[in-house]
């Protein structure tokens, strides 16, 4: 086993315990910790990456040298680690793009507990990622979702804080479904490990017994965590606890914490229950059709909002409705675009919301759309960026929105019954995204008339415009060079099974 | 050869040069411009008219839209209808357009519509026909427009609206003929080589009642006659002339070369087309006399007139026996120099005397006699009282009416003739009566001899010589038409 | 060579805002040589261009951005790249009146490269993406003036476009999957073995597709972005929305018909009825929207819908002589209506007079401009001797070949929509110049022609609609041969 293997167990460490030390120290150096952890988880996921590359096999890593079924597991192939490295290149961005706004929104005293709670998010990611056992995960999933609570909460104002708990709330039921479903799967196969369990489910279905238990064990692990990822129609809680946290919470949020959940998901079908079992029960359909829903109602309410923060917010309902709709078709294609979403959302919408705090800056605070009308002007960086993002989100050729919905389509070709539903929303929803995304474009574009507010310059904003910049290349390097990260993804999941 | 389009591109010209020109020359200046114009296009026709029988293809539109001229005999005679009339009333005009603005314009139209004209005559196919009959419409549209009151824009917008409506049913039905013919050069006898019966055949028919309607809409037939009333009494009295008398025949023109030179007369004889088309023309026939007979407006009543003796025409065309076409070209001759002089009349007596209703006129002929004899003698031609023009033409159709293969037509057509016969007596001759005996308490004393300048009387008085010769000498027509009219039919 | 052809206006776009002009004339001379020179490129290319497909890049899978010189690209490439130079000369005199021409210059030339870049795809995804950049670079152009309409009208342009867009899609990856690949070639690439018994969503996605692109053809329903489009400056309105922009709306639906899913396929089915009297509805639809506005350009705008619909008539009668038909008119009906557009923007520029009602008399005060006027006018009616005869005759005797019942009814809304079109253009004209008896004109005496930057293009113009009435044997012969395949 060589040394690069430990990379898993090492980042989840590393971040687990830079967040106990960021207690203790003085507040810049919490930052540079911060920073520093998740440029070194970063980097070592890229060495990672690159080992399997070479290696072309996943390992599994055993916690203090006990075989499975007793030992916990760390599994890696090169779905994980690439998804570690783009969960860090997007958190360090993010962080990065909204740092000038965190003392403005929270607290002087409270920026350490900032930095604990991102280092602890942090941390349950890639535990969520690598992991190979169950309970596990859910452990993370709940340390996951308290420090999410926590990033949403940390800018005490009053919505935030009902934003909160209504967030907590959801979380905890979704999370309790899981364990409901976990408990349920413990008691049918007596293993916690996926593979272990995944044999024994496989035994099962074979004998032909416990088929309800099994499948409501699948259901309920599936509704907890669609719940927690926010599918239509548990969105509630969403726009909210997006819409009003600070700016860096809303982009790791909105971009990392429910695809968190989501890639869990995708590690249960393949890992857990066995991706043609799963496929067989009726599951898929009504994630399907919940899919298409959120795809249509998500883009719906965002038309209807007329604050940006929010808007984009409900934008992403929308587009975890595309992630699942991909679940839905129940095609290793539908899956491999669903995971290229996972990334190209991801970028997309942090790219969005860091965009979307520059243009509010010049518009005295304001997310209204009416004051927002001419601020691409004033703050030019930020303008070009929400712009770029939009044209990503309705699917413009160059941007990664295009090839996730060429994926999709793709995919939905191959399956008969869902071909026509699919494709059909899939444009009706780029029509609602555009409706939606360029009434904003046009908004902060429209007139220069007012000038009451400062305009910014590039002095003023140099690392939020580097963030941007980083962003939207990142976004058209998905977009344009997107086979070798197909392939990745298509080996990725071909290592799962 | 390139003779033929002298006639065709000399009076066009002309009349653009002076469209273009911008200042408004002297109005001496502009008229002998115009009459010098005028006789030299007449004269370069009669030379064009040397060349009958050979045509000349000028150049392609597309691959197989071939402009081409020929003159046979049906051109002979409308171009000289044509040239007699324009000259005749261009002389007019030099006198009446005294008191309307912008005779530069009205002359520069009036030049271009006398090209066009030219050139529908020596068509030698049914695309150049259809390129110089849209640009009739537009040429002449300029003369109905030209007093510029609101009645005179919404009748010549009304014309535009009904002509080009004709227009362009008569450009559907040339589409399906470009794909059933091999041709569209006029061929006596018809190109069309399907047999009426074949499916084709059946939705060919209903294509040649679509031209008929189309090309009937120049031709003022029913239902598409309500512009003519409106748009020829709105153009000054030389141009309602000219409309009249010769424009309006561009339709029958129109149905003649598409009838008999592209569908053959046989295809059409007996089927149901020319039922329909003979029960359109008398009802056409019978329903303008009786709006005449109805209308106040002298111009107006000369307009109505109009609608039902072109239908004459029209029922000598559709009957489609010898005799009737015969009469029928005897009757565009007959009608185009009495139409011709009645509206120049209509004319003088408005430029005199500025009233236009009928009942205003009392005494009138005592007033003008010269004219109002005039009057009376095309008056007579029109009703068809010998030894006139009107009466060789409508005893030819009545013949020819008879004798046609028409069914019960043939017996409806004639009576149906004689009742309009009647009425248009009733409409024309009242104001003769009116005219020459003002009744016992007309007020001699105010009476004064207006008669107009001699620019006017001149082509009033030759126009109605030429009706009477026409009924006079009628054999030199006919003989002249009988020879070919039995290639036709 | 291509790729040199379409970066070099979007270049030459983006220094206009960067370099230093001293003075206005140097902008002018610089952008004005630019389009020209990428003209004379064009031409180039055109008159000597290979069959070999030039790759740029790989997309994923066999996707690729590649472009090629076909016949489509030949026409309407040649025809762009006719036009543009002539619409900029307009475009630097009538901007005198407008502000930031900076902006307006820099995505004006960029549209050019874009639509070039239409032109030339090779396949269908390099064409999509193309068109995706045409909308949004063109949406630049119609906010132009920044008020609260053009805003409105801007928002609505790319609701419109990029919906429509998301449609075509579809249509797309169809091709994608069931087509053999999504190069372009004249006959279509559907692979039938792989469709099997799918045939039927296939029309349907069709009919999809169509409607998508048909969005930027103004297709009723999808057409009222067009008439609000018309806030923009004249040089675009004309140039883009009745050249460039709606005709890759037409231009897409002909490769997408002939070149992707293939006439074989579509004929007889019911996706050509249901196409058809779509655009037949349109063609009437069209002209009877611009006899009742009373807005010159949005009157106009009207007519471009009905006209596009002639073209998509063309397109959806899948038979060679229909394709030539729709090329003819697409090319055709270019010449005239930017002719007219240009006069109607001629005559906001030298009067601010935007309605119909408020053009009496004008026409003895400017005589040029509405001489102009009245030959587009009535070359749209299509008069013999004119341009618009001859896309009418073709059009219609593509119709009548097609010996479809459906088409006989196509040729009639032709005919009506002609008529409607006589009656909507000429009554400008007769206003014009028929401006009543008791006509006072003290209030225009000072309007006069405008200067030879505005007046060059529209002669040309105007000699192009003649030239094209009287002698367009050897242009029609071009476009019979390229609707056969021969280029």
């Amino acid at each position: 086993m060589d040394f690069v293997c430990n990379f898993p167990f090492f980042s989840i460490l590393i971040s687990l315990f830079s967040g106990t030390i960021c207690s203790v120290l003085p507040e810049k150096a919490a930052k540079a910790v911060n920073r520093i952890v998740i440029a070194a988880v970063g980097v070592m996921s890229g060495i990672l990456l690159l080992y399997l590359l070479g290696t072309g096999e996943s390992f599994v890593y055993w916690m203090g040298h006990f075989p499975a079924p007793w030992g916990n597991e760390i599994r890696a192939g090169i779905l994980e680690a690439g998804m570690a490295l783009f969960f860090c290149i997007i958190m360090y961005l993010s962080m990065a793009g909204g740092a000038h706004k965190l003392f403005d929104e929270v607290e002087e005293s409270k920026h350490n507990l900032y930095y604990i709670l991102i280092n602890l998010l942090l941390s349950s990611l890639l535990a969520l990622v690598y992991t190979n056992d169950m309970f596990t995960a859910y452990v993370f999933v709940e340390i996951n979702t308290i420090s999410a609570c926590g990033l949403i909460m940390i800018r005490q104002v009053g919505r935030t804080i009902e934003a909160a708990v209504r967030y907590m709330i959801m979380s905890l039921l979704g999370s309790g479904l899981f364990l409901f479903g976990l408990c349920i799967m413990y008691d049918l196969t007596g293993h916690l490990l996926m593979s272990n369990i995944k044999e024994s489910v496989a035994l099962l279905i074979q004998s032909g017994e416990y088929q309800i238990p099994l499948i409501v064990s699948v259901a309920l692990m599936c509704i907890g965590l669609c719940i927690k990822s926010a599918l239509f129609p548990f969105h509630a809680w969403l726009p909210d606890a997006y819409g009003y946290s600070t700016v860096s919470s809303a982009a790791i949020l909105s971009s990392l914490v429910s695809k968190g959940y989501i890639f869990l998901l995708i590690k249960i079908i393949y890992r857990v229950i066995g991706f043609e079992i799963f496929n067989n029960t009726r599951i898929i359909d009504v994630l399907f059709v919940f899919g298409l829903l959120g795809m249509i109602f998500g883009s719906l309410s965002a038309i209807k909002e007329n604050d940006i923060r929010r808007m984009i917010a409900y934008s992403s309902v929308a587009q975890i409705g595309y992630i699942y709709m991909g679940f839905g078709m129940g095609t290793q294609a539908g899956m491999v675009a669903s995971v290229f979403h996972i990334l190209s959302h991801a970028a997309t919408k942090s790219l969005l919301f860091i965009a979307a705090i520059g243009l509010t800056e010049v518009s005295g605070g304001s997310r209204k759309f009416i004051d927002l009308t001419g601020a691409g002007y004033r703050n030019k960086w930020a303008g070009v960026a929400f712009t770029a993002g939009s044209l990503s989100m309705v699917g413009v050729p160059l941007f990664s929105g295009f090839i996730s919905k060429l994926l999709f389509a793709q995919a939905a070709v191959q399956v008969e019954g869902k071909m026509l539903a699919a494709l059909i929303v899939l444009g009706i929803s780029t029509v609602l995204n555009a409706i939606y995304f360029m009434k904003t474009v046009i908004r902060i574009y429209a007139t220069t008339g007012d000038t009451s507010y400062p305009c910014i310059t590039f002095k003023d904003m140099k690392v939020h415009a580097i963030v941007l910049l980083f962003f939207i290349v990142l976004n058209i390097i998905l977009g344009v060079s997107s086979q070798p990260i197909v392939n990745m993804i298509e080996q990725g999941l071909a290592m799962f099974a | 050869m390139y003779l033929i389009l002298l006639p065709i591109l000399f009076p066009i010209l002309a009349g653009l040069c002076l469209l273009v020109y911008r200042k408004e020359p002297e109005r001496k200046l502009l008229t002998a411009f115009t009459g010098i114009c005028l006789v030299i296009t007449g004269a370069l026709v009669v030379s064009a008219l040397t060349l009958a029988r050979q045509s000349l293809t000028l150049f392609y539109l597309t691959r197989t839209l071939p402009i081409c001229f020929r003159i046979d005999e049906i051109s002979v005679l409308f171009s000289l209808l044509t040239v007699i009339v324009f000259i005749c009333a261009g002389l007019f005009a030099f006198v009446y357009m005294k008191h309307e603005q912008k005779e530069k314009r009205y002359y520069g139209f009036y030049l271009m519509v006398f090209g066009v004209l030219n050139a529908l005559c020596f068509a030698g196919n049914l695309i150049t026909f259809y390129l110089f009959f849209e640009l009739l419409t537009l040429s002449s549209l300029p003369l109905v427009l030209h007093t510029g009151t609101k009645e005179a824009i919404m009748a010549g917008l009304k014309y535009l609206f009904y002509s080009l409506c004709g227009a362009y049913a008569s450009l559907f039905g040339i589409y399906f003929l470009y794909h059933n013919c091999d041709t569209l050069t006029f061929t006596a006898g018809g190109v069309l080589q399907v047999s009426p019966a074949s499916p084709e055949g059946r939705f060919l028919l209903l294509i040649a009642f679509v031209m008929i309607l189309g090309f009937g809409v120049k031709a003022g037939m029913f239902p598409m006659h309500a512009w003519l009333p409106t748009a020829h009494p709105a153009a000054p009295a030389p141009a309602s002339a000219a409309l009249s008398a010769v424009i309006v025949k561009a339709g029958v023109l129109a149905l003649i070369r598409v009838i008999y030179y592209i569908f053959g007369a046989d295809f059409l004889r007996g089927s149901w087309v020319q039922t329909a088309w003979l029960t359109l023309a008398l009802v056409t026939v019978f329903m303008g006399s009786m709006l005449a007979y109805r209308e106040p407006v002298l111009k107006k009543r000369l307009a109505y007139s109009t609608v039902s003796q072109l239908s004459y025409i029209l029922f000598g065309l559709a009957v489609m026996h010898p005799d009737a076409f015969t009469g029928g070209l005897l009757h565009v001759l007959a009608h185009g120099f009495i139409k011709g002089s009645l509206f120049l009349i209509a004319g003088a007596i408005i430029y005199t005397t500025g009233k236009t209703k009928v009942h205003e006129l009392r005494g009138i002929g005592k007033e003008m006699p010269l004219t109002m004899w005039c009057y009376t003698i095309v008056s007579l031609g029109l009703i068809g009282i010998p030894p006139t023009g009107g009466f060789v033409s409508k005893w030819y159709l009545a013949i020819g009416g008879l004798a046609g293969d028409i069914g019960i037509f043939r017996y409806i057509g004639p009576i149906v003739l004689l009742i309009s016969a009647l009425l248009t007596a009733g409409y024309l001759l009242p104001l003769t009566i009116q005219g020459f005996f003002p009744g016992a308490d007309y007020d001699y004393n105010t009476l004064q001899k207006r008669e107009p300048a001699r620019l006017m009387t001149i082509p009033i008085l030759f126009m109605t010589i030429l009706s009477v010769i026409v009924g006079l000498f009628p054999n030199i027509i006919t003989d002249y038409l009988t020879e070919f009219v039995s290639t036709l039919l | 060579m291509i790729i040199c052809i379409i970066l070099l206006p979007i270049i030459a776009g983006i220094l206009v805002p960067l370099l230093p002009f001293r003075k206005r004339s140097h902008k002018e001379i610089f952008l004005e040589g630019a389009v020209i020179l990428n003209s004379i490129l064009v031409w180039y290319l055109l008159l000597h261009h290979s069959e070999s497909t030039f790759l740029l890049a790989h997309f994923t899978g066999d996707l690729n951005i590649s472009f090629r010189v076909d016949g489509m690209s030949m026409v309407f490439a040649g025809l762009v790249s006719g036009l543009w130079p002539f619409a900029t000369l307009y475009a630097f005199e009538y901007m005198t009146k407008e502000k930031h021409e900076n902006t307006f210059f820099l995505f004006y030339t960029m549209t050019y490269g874009v639509t070039l870049g239409i032109a030339f795809a090779a396949n269908l995804l390099t064409m999509y993406f193309f068109y995706e950049l045409l909308t949004l670079v063109t949406v630049p152009l119609v906010m132009h003036t920044l008020t609260r309409e053009a805003v409105l009208a801007s928002r609505k342009y790319l609701y419109y476009s990029l919906g429509g867009a998301a449609f075509a899609f579809i249509g797309l990856i169809m091709v994608i999957v069931y087509g053999s690949t999504t190069d372009f070639i004249l006959g279509g690439v559907l692979d039938l073995a792989k469709i099997g018994d799918r045939t039927n969503i296939l029309l349907l996605i069709y009919v999809m597709a169509f409607m998508g692109f048909g969005v930027k053809a103004a297709v009723c329903p999808f057409n009222s972005w067009l008439p609000q489009a018309g806030v923009a400056p004249t040089p675009v309105t004309a140039l883009l929305h009745a050249v460039a922009v709606v005709k890759s709306g037409a231009f897409a639906i002909i490769r997408l018909t002939y070149y992707s899913f293939g006439t074989e396929f579509l004929r007889g089915t019911w996706a050509q009825t249901t196409v058809m009297v779509v655009v037949m509805f349109t063609i009437v639809y069209g002209c009877s929207r611009a006899l009742k506005e009373t807005h010159i350009k949005r009157r106009l705008a009207y007519s471009t819908i009905s006209n596009l619909s002639y073209i998509l008539f063309g397109a959806v009668l899948m038979t060679p002589l229909g394709l030539a038909g729709a090329i003819t008119h697409l090319v055709f009906h270019a010449v005239m209506k930017i002719s007219s557009f240009f006069c109607a923007g001629a005559i906001m520029h030298q009067t601010d007079k935007r309605y119909v009602h408020e053009l009496n008399g004008l026409g003895y005060k400017m005589p040029c401009v509405f001489g102009i006027f009245t030959v587009s006018a009535l070359a749209l009616m299509g008069v013999p001797g004119l341009a618009g005869f001859i896309s009418k005759w073709n059009l219609a005797q593509a119709a009548v070949d097609s010996n479809n019942p459906l088409a006989y009814g196509g040729v009639a809304c032709l005919l009506i929509s002609a008529l409607l079109t006589a009656i909507y253009m000429l009554s400008i004209v007769v206003r014009a110049f028929f401006p009543g008896r008791d006509f006072d004109d003290s209030a225009i005496r000072d309007v006069h022609d405008p200067n030879w930057k505005m007046l060059l293009p529209l002669f040309v113009f105007t000699v192009f609609i003649i030239l094209f009435g009287i002698h367009s044997q050897p242009i029609v012969d071009f476009f019979y041969d390229v609707a056969a395949g021969s280029y």
